[in-house]
């Protein structure tokens, strides 16, 4: 009994540590941050008070951190499910591409259906469409032809080649001026936002991959077998584990987390497919994903001070003068101390 | 628990945040209430030579005429939720005037615009309007015509080339009026036009522009963010330039340098923020041309033929009376269909439903 | 007609692919390290940056190059400290690298946009320059684009005969087995980081002091990760590299000759080509361990790195 305390202490303690170390890293980070703004004769104090009012002390500050963290948890939910038997997905960026791709092709040419059918059928393509870009990815890999590394690196550039190439051909709106942009979405085909804030029903998606990921993962047959996989694969397959078809099984997954974040970045955000659809946040998703060590919970925290931190560059450019180009200079900052102080595996158990 | 921190590293944040603490409170703020807040948003850095750097000296003329008026600036910002985002937090702040200074910022400004009725949002380039949101611009194309007289007479080789980033409208009709210029006074002459597909990018811009100086272009014009490298590029080929956005532009090609076309937005700014202060503002779709003080031809060089510099200034003088339309038919496109009848005119207020490029360029408006 | 037309495209290919190719042997040193570098485009940025900034103090185009070399070197330095020495992840790091060498590269630059330099000139070889085609095709071109093949070949000379080669692929491949063998894994994937750091800072020089011949910010516009797919591409070979770099600047400048032209194409499918290309020759090679990556880095794209 004084055995399983002692255990149970010492995993929260584990765990209080860990939360710990985390806080003061991203502390050291902006205290660093502080003596880049003094360089600059800016008042750090009066920044970050800035930054806190304008993100956190409002409800409308909070709101933007939370649409912007939709398709940076989406992204990380993306890299995480395949991380679980060591697979690394760099393609976020791709499959996002693609997944808005499917998703705007729904939506030109069914427009005419009602939004309880238009929605969902468009919510759909979006997956399948980061879902099969990713699975090329796998299927290379559980072939043993080309680490999904590389390939997902590689398919990255030709998605947002080809998504270049229907925006300026094909699909261009002829009302607009020869811009590079398709038609505006259909009211049946915007997802609709919550109250009077831009915080749309992408979060249901983001809550439901978080959900479900954690879910499976720990509370499943499928779990166990993923975590058996991440452990030995050898010895998985020994025991008739199926890895090849979890390989391209789970890229198709992750890919399609990301084929939503595409989705909901057209369909709510933008509400038209043009190239700048997204910027980076499928690389965005991969740092937040690492940076958690794969966990759901993690996730959240990463991507919501990642959320922060851009949505704080504007008020300090606005307010305090200070440079667009410094907001990644913070980000790199986080990151290395983040990176130097620990060696974490991607994936984590 | 053990939570490893160093005593070293306890010592180090606590000088570090004391430091920062100190250094914090002690440095001061300005303090002044200024009559008008104005948002600017740029979709890349002012210190591009070109685009965004016009707008944003534009500002600052603005500020400097008007000393009660202060200025909120954001660069780098995406189209899309981020330019919402950084509109909605200058109405927060107070902005009464907002400028998005891009293109793609169109829908985004319109949405907010709904939000916030009394803030109100000049546009520059859009072709939608709501009650507080305006559009400006100044149309370009008699201007570029203009360049093309200047050119075609002082070219050697009778090949025009055009460096440009994509094909939208605005700058097909751009280089369309060119080319009609050019044909005015030298009706042999072609013009070629080379889309880079970015607006901006100087290695591909080099790269552009060298294709066609190797196609035996002797004169280069440029539709991109920053002129530099294009002009550059011809410079060093020892061919002529034409300028665009940055009228600065001329240093860097002393020799070759024909004219170019600028903006400078300064007093229309001026005269935006004073309607904005005294309640006169109105929503309508401005189109400057070449009377009004926000276009600016950039003085000529003395490789321009002196007859051509006074062909230019008829010119001018019959656009701004009217007597001259730069779209008078009959106009075919490069594809053999009659876009304009004989005896009609295109009007410069539908430039933006022209997707087509006039015949004699050669190029291809996707 | 055709002839003219080769010409002009070699050229084209020549001139975008030179600073593709210095990335792309300073990544394949790095890699041969075991080490992937996901940040080039920050190393590239920075030596575009610092050289342009330091051409325009100096007056000096020489004395630029050689300060974006060792701007980059430094740069990767940053790198070099987090997986090496803290064995943190190569991807992220990778990753944070190049945010920081495109939020530095903007800061650093601002003030010195617009501004004019006279840049890396073409050099003239007596003769060969006047010959008819083959003239300006080969022989019209600054200092860094003669010296990029010559670069390449030593290189390679340095990976497949000599000692340090030796030891760096023996890192590359087992760092354990090399360090029983007497090497010191982690100062040999030091030095091949500073030599990348080199070749990635000259890499930006060229196109800052003699493409464009100015700066604008991010005007790298990704061509360092394509110089990532060029190493997978090239099979971290330096000969091979020349190739591929030839390949992949010839696809960027393809088009725009192709439009220059008068001749119909979509920019963008074009532009495709490289990666599908890159892909497809990776799959058919596949299986066969001839030409699989260092073992090492094979490591990494495993996730037990």
């Amino acid at each position: 009994m004084g055995e399983l305390a002692a255990r149970i202490v010492s995993f929260r303690n584990d765990r209080l540590a860990g939360l710990v170390r985390f806080a003061g890293l991203f502390a050291l980070a902006f205290v660093v941050f502080a003596i880049v703004l003094l360089a600059f004769g800016k008042n750090p104090l009066r920044a970050y008070a800035d930054i806190f009012s304008n993100t956190l002390g409002s409800a409308y500050g909070f709101s933007e951190v939370l649409v912007k963290m939709i398709p940076l948890v989406l992204t990380a939910v993306a890299v995480a499910v395949p991380s679980r038997i060591w697979l690394i997905n760099v393609g976020g960026e791709g499959q996002l591409f693609i997944g808005a791709m499917f998703a705007t092709w729904g939506a030109l040419n069914f427009s005419t259906l009602p939004i309880w059918t238009l929605l969902p059928l468009i919510s759909a393509l979006g997956f399948l469409g980061g879902g099969l870009w990713a699975a090329i990815s796998g299927i290379l890999r559980a072939k043993g032809l080309v680490s999904e590394t590389i390939s997902t690196l590689l398919l990255n550039y030709v998605a947002i080649l080809l998504v270049n190439f229907l925006v300026f051909g094909p699909w261009k709106d002829p009302e607009s001026a020869n811009y590079p942009q398709t038609a505006p979405f259909v009211e049946a085909a915007t997802l609709p936002a919550f109250g009077g804030t831009r915080v749309h029903m992408g979060v249901v998606f983001a809550i439901a991959a978080l959900i479900l990921f954690y879910f499976v993962i720990s509370r499943t047959r499928w779990g166990l077998e993923m975590r058996a996989i991440g452990g030995n694969a050898e010895a998985a397959r020994r025991n008739g584990i199926p890895i090849t078809k979890y390989i391209v099984l789970l890229m198709f997954i992750g890919g399609g987390v990301a084929g939503l974040a595409g989705m909901s970045e057209v369909s709510a955000v933008q509400g038209m497919l043009r190239p700048s659809l997204s910027p980076g946040y499928g690389f965005a998703g991969f740092l937040i994903s690492w940076m958690a060590g794969g966990n759901p919970l993690g996730i959240v925290a990463a991507a919501f001070l990642l959320a922060i931190v851009t949505a704080g560059g504007d008020i300090l450019q606005m307010a305090h003068k200070i440079p667009g180009a410094v907001v990644h200079i913070l980000m790199a900052l986080i990151l290395f101390v983040v990176l130097a102080r620990g060696s974490r595996r991607t994936g984590g158990k | 628990m053990r939570i490893k921190i160093s005593s070293i590293e306890l010592k180090l944040l606590a000088i570090l945040a004391s430091l920062a603490l100190v250094l914090g409170i002690s440095l001061p703020e300005a303090n002044a209430q200024p009559k008008l807040k104005v948002g600017i948003l740029h979709i890349g850095s002012v210190t591009d030579a070109g685009y965004n750097q016009a707008h944003a000296e534009g500002a600052q003329v603005m500020k400097k005429n008007l000393p009660n008026v202060e200025v909120i600036s954001v660069e780098n910002v995406p189209e899309g939720a981020d330019a919402e985002r950084v509109m909605e937090n200058m109405a927060k702040q107070g902005a009464k005037l907002i400028i998005p200074a891009s293109f793609g910022y169109l829908d985004p400004a319109l949405k907010v615009a709904k939000k916030y009725p009394d803030v109100k949002f000049v546009h520059p380039g859009g072709y939608k309007r709501a009650p507080n949101l305006g559009t400006y611009w100044a149309s370009t194309p008699e201007a570029f015509y203009l360049m093309g007289i200047a050119a075609g007479r002082t070219t050697k080789t009778n090949k025009m080339g055009y460096v440009v980033a994509l094909p939208i409208s605005f700058f097909l009709g751009n280089i369309n009026a060119f080319h009609l210029g050019v044909q005015s006074v030298n009706p042999k002459a072609e013009t070629r036009v080379v889309f880079t597909g970015t607006f901006l990018d100087p290695g591909k811009e080099a790269t552009a522009a060298n294709a066609l100086l190797d196609q035996g272009v002797d004169v280069l014009g440029v539709i991109v963010d920053s002129p530099i490298t294009v002009v550059q590029a011809a410079e060093k080929r020892g061919a002529y330039s034409i300028g665009y956005h940055y009228i600065g532009a001329q240093k860097f090609a002393p020799k070759g340098w024909i004219s170019g076309i600028a903006f400078t937005w300064g007093e229309l700014y001026t005269r935006f923020a004073m309607q904005v202060m005294d309640g006169t503002w109105k929503s309508e779709a401005l189109l400057g041309n070449l009377a009004s003080d926000y276009l600016t031809i950039a003085p000529f060089s003395s490789a321009v033929p002196a007859d051509a510099v006074k062909l230019v200034n008829a010119a001018k003088q019959d656009f701004i009376s009217g007597k001259k339309h730069v779209f008078a038919g009959p106009i075919k496109d490069n594809k053999g269909v009659e876009r304009v009848k004989a005896g009609e005119v295109w009007p410069l207020e539908n430039l933006g439903k022209m997707g087509w490029l006039v015949e004699g360029v050669i190029g291809q408006p996707n | 007609m055709i002839g003219s037309f080769l010409a002009g495209l070699l050229a084209g290919s020549i001139h975008a692919g030179t600073p593709l190719l210095y990335a792309t042997l300073g990544e394949a040193v790095e890699e041969r390290a075991g080490i992937i570098n996901l940040g080039l485009e920050g190393v590239m940025l920075m030596g575009a940056v610092v050289g342009f900034i330091t051409t325009v103090q100096t007056g000096s185009a020489a004395v630029g190059v050689l300060a974006a070399a060792l701007a980059g070197g430094l740069f990767n330095m940053i790198f070099g400290f987090l997986v090496i020495t803290r064995r943190a992840n190569q991807l992220a790091s990778g990753l944070a690298l190049m945010f920081c060498g495109v939020g530095l590269s903007a800061l650093l630059g601002a003030s010195y946009i617009g501004s004019r330099i006279h840049g890396l000139n073409e050099i003239r070889i007596p003769f060969l320059s006047g010959l008819p085609v083959i003239g300006p095709t080969f022989f019209n071109y600054d200092i860094l684009v003669y010296l990029v093949v010559p670069i390449s070949v030593f290189i390679w000379w340095v990976f497949f005969r000599t000692r340090w080669g030796l030891s760096l692929r023996a890192v590359g491949e087992n760092p354990t087995a090399a360090f029983a063998a007497g090497k010191n894994p982690h100062r040999l994937q030091y030095q091949a980081l500073f030599i990348a750091g080199i070749l990635g800072g000259i890499a930006g020089a060229h196109l800052s002091l003699a493409l464009a011949k100015t700066w604008a910010e991010w005007m790298t516009a990704g061509r360092g990760f394509i110089a990532v797919a060029l190493v997978i591409f090239s099979k971290w070979h330096p000969l091979r590299a020349i190739a591929g770099a030839l390949l992949f600047g010839g696809a960027i400048s393809l088009q725009l000759q192709l439009q220059a032209r008068g001749v119909p194409v979509s920019s963008f499918l074009l532009d495709m080509l490289p990666y599908i290309l890159s892909l497809a020759v990776l799959a058919a090679w596949g299986g066969r361990r001839r030409h699989a990556a260092p073992a090492s880095l094979g490591r990494v794209f495993q996730g037990t790195e």
